[in-house]
């Protein structure tokens, strides 16, 4: 509890003639504009559109890529059942 | 103009597409990433000041004051008139001290001397000290990045 | 030169002074064989996946976070409003951790229920138990660090429990708090344990516990050894591998997508002199054990409730490490208790997380 007022007046920026009292006042007000709950969230409707469009430019490319990869699963596997890699190198 | 072989196979091409699409996305991630490492540390564009803590200031003296995260000097000058410098010594960065002595400023890291109004006079600084200007409203001095309305 | 040969260039290279191509070949003819619990494969990738992801995420918090009692919560709140993306990285940072206990949870399961820890690779699931108590410890560790309210209160029970035990409890109190009580010690410990002891410890062991799988290869179920079945082994390069990718595009995708909807929120700084907060209750992961403690009564007998939920708790961890030497039958039988014990695990759990809620 000491520690944490400590470090509020600290924080209180260049110097003044504080009375005992004062430094109490300026305290509680200190305490009271500290948020009680952080609830994280974009700031303004900017960076809310640019996340919709960031997630939905994601899952565009990781549809696109599932796509391309099964592609590839099945040219892999018709690969191995013709048994393209075993034995003989060219 | 027809080719008479393909620039790349069609297992070229599918695997050029995937690594494209890939780095794509993994460039997204990395973006916010990126931002999160190198956050904008912006200069303040000015600072507020209260007048009265400076007018005891003598003639050639200098003071502190905080200027975003480094120290700028606000200095009075023979004849009474303000500067303002951003305190820091153009070579690599220490904080620089003012001589009232001498009528200079000084770096002690490489030893570099600035004239009283901060031009680069001795050792490695290749710069002026940065100036910042001056405004004076009632009560409050204002400090300002030059080029700031 | 081209690109083609270029690669080729600096594959061989690479190759000539290290030998890098034995592992090249090696997981190229690595087989995983395609039965119909053969979907349990990919948990232990993606383990590595969400594991891999704090590990990223860790670094880049660890540049802003301040690990002191002054500090802490208030670095954290910076990252949250200040530093450019930071919440969102804060929230895949502990959703990902969800994820990973979650799937480390249904991974022990599935090798449970397959009996895949038989003979030889008893060591392989031990190592697996004591990786699982690393990750649960991640989790307690760096749940304390934003120094709320609730981190602080989950904290104070969490390590009181090992005091419940007779002799030596007292000791594991101290050792995880540093002295009798919660102090900013205790952060600073946790912040260590979290950042720099299990890393290394968890780095060491999961090494071994992937050259263990390597060694033996992919287990088989029983009906398939049973029945003498031939079936289809798929290459582990490239085959399996890029059905594994299918699963960490959808996995990242559902990760990034919940991260950025349901991101954590930061209550103020905790205050030690304060009293406990109502409602206070662990991460989900722990809930099961929160109300097994709770259901306890105060006194059975002489003992306390405690004590016997705590012995029993430990009793259920050994079983689970000496779960090969238990149950050492040869791989073809059936094991139907050990498979109803998995079951009965499962339906305690679930049902007392959800009991926990209400």
């Amino acid at each position: 509890m000491v520690l944490c007022l400590a470090s509020l007046v600290l924080k209180y920026g260049y110097a003044l003639q504080i009375t005992p009292q004062a430094k109490d006042q300026a305290v509680q007000a200190e305490k009271e504009k500290e948020p009680e709950k952080i609830m994280p969230s974009p700031k303004n409707i900017k960076e809310s559109t640019a996340i919709y469009v960031f997630l939905v430019w994601m899952w565009v490319a990781v549809f696109v890529l599932i796509y391309i990869l099964i592609l590839k699963i099945k040219e892999v596997d018709r690969l191995h059942r013709i048994k393209f890699f075993s034995a003989k190198r060219e | 103009m027809k080719l008479k072989h393909s620039l790349f196979t069609r297992r070229q091409f599918l695997n050029g597409l995937f690594g494209g699409w890939l780095t794509a996305l993994l460039a997204s991630f990395l973006y916010p990433i990126i931002k999160f490492i190198f956050p904008p540390t912006r200069e303040p564009d000015q600072v507020i000041l209260p007048f009265p803590d400076f007018k005891d200031m003598g003639p050639n003296s200098v003071r502190v004051f905080s200027w975003g995260a480094k120290p700028g000097l606000l200095k009075k000058n023979e004849d009474g008139t303000l500067r303002a410098f951003v305190g820091v010594c153009t070579h690599l960065d220490c904080n620089v001290t003012y001589l009232p002595g001498q009528r200079k400023f000084f770096c002690a890291c490489h030893d570099g001397w600035y004239d009283e109004n901060g031009r680069n006079i001795g050792g490695p600084p290749p710069k002026p000290l940065r100036q910042l200007i001056i405004v004076i409203e009632g009560e409050d001095l204002i400090i300002k990045r030059e080029g700031v309305e | 030169m081209s690109i083609k040969d270029t690669k080729t260039w600096i594959q061989e290279w690479l190759d000539e002074r290290s030998g890098l191509s034995s592992i090249t070949k090696f997981l190229r003819e690595k087989k995983i064989p395609q039965h119909k619990h053969s979907i349990w494969y990919y948990t232990g990738s993606a383990i590595l996946l969400f594991f891999t992801i704090q590990v990223i995420t860790g670094f880049v918090l660890v540049f802003y976070y301040s690990p002191t009692l002054e500090e802490a919560n208030q670095s954290v709140g910076r990252i949250m409003t200040e530093v450019p993306f930071g919440w969102i990285i804060r929230s895949v940072h502990s959703w990902s951790a969800s994820f990973m206990i979650a799937f480390v949870f249904v991974h022990l399961l599935s090798i449970w229920i397959t009996k895949s820890y038989r003979r030889p690779r008893e060591a392989t699931w031990m190592s697996g138990v004591i990786l699982l108590v690393f990750t649960l410890a991640f989790g307690f560790t760096g749940y304390l660090l934003p120094w709320d309210d609730l981190s602080l209160a989950a904290t104070k029970v969490g390590t009181d429990i090992p005091r419940s035990i007779p002799v030596v409890g007292i000791w594991g109190t101290r050792f995880l708090r540093g002295g009798e009580d919660i102090t900013g010690d205790t952060l600073t410990r946790f912040f260590g344990f979290h950042v720099s002891i299990l890393p290394v410890l968890l780095f060491i062991l999961l090494a071994v516990h992937i050259y263990l799988v390597q060694k033996h290869g992919m287990s088989l179920p029983l009906t398939a050894r049973r029945k003498n079945e031939r079936f289809v082994e798929l290459p582990f390069w490239p085959n399996f591998v890029y059905r594994e990718m299918v699963v960490w595009l959808i996995l990242v995708g559902v990760l990034f997508s919940v991260a950025v909807f349901l991101p954590p929120s930061l209550e103020k700084a905790a205050d030690l002199m304060a009293p406990a907060p109502e409602g206070i209750k662990p991460e989900w992961y722990f809930l099961f054990l929160f109300q097994t403690l709770k259901v306890f009564p105060a006194k059975i007998l002489f003992i306390t409730g405690d004590t016997i939920a705590i012995l029993l708790i430990l009793l259920a961890v050994i079983f689970l490490f000496f779960l090969p030497l238990i149950d050492n039958r040869p791989a073809e039988r059936k094991g139907k208790i050990i498979t109803f014990i998995a079951y009965v695990f499962i339906m305690y759990a679930v049902v007392m997380t959800v009991w926990s809620l209400i």
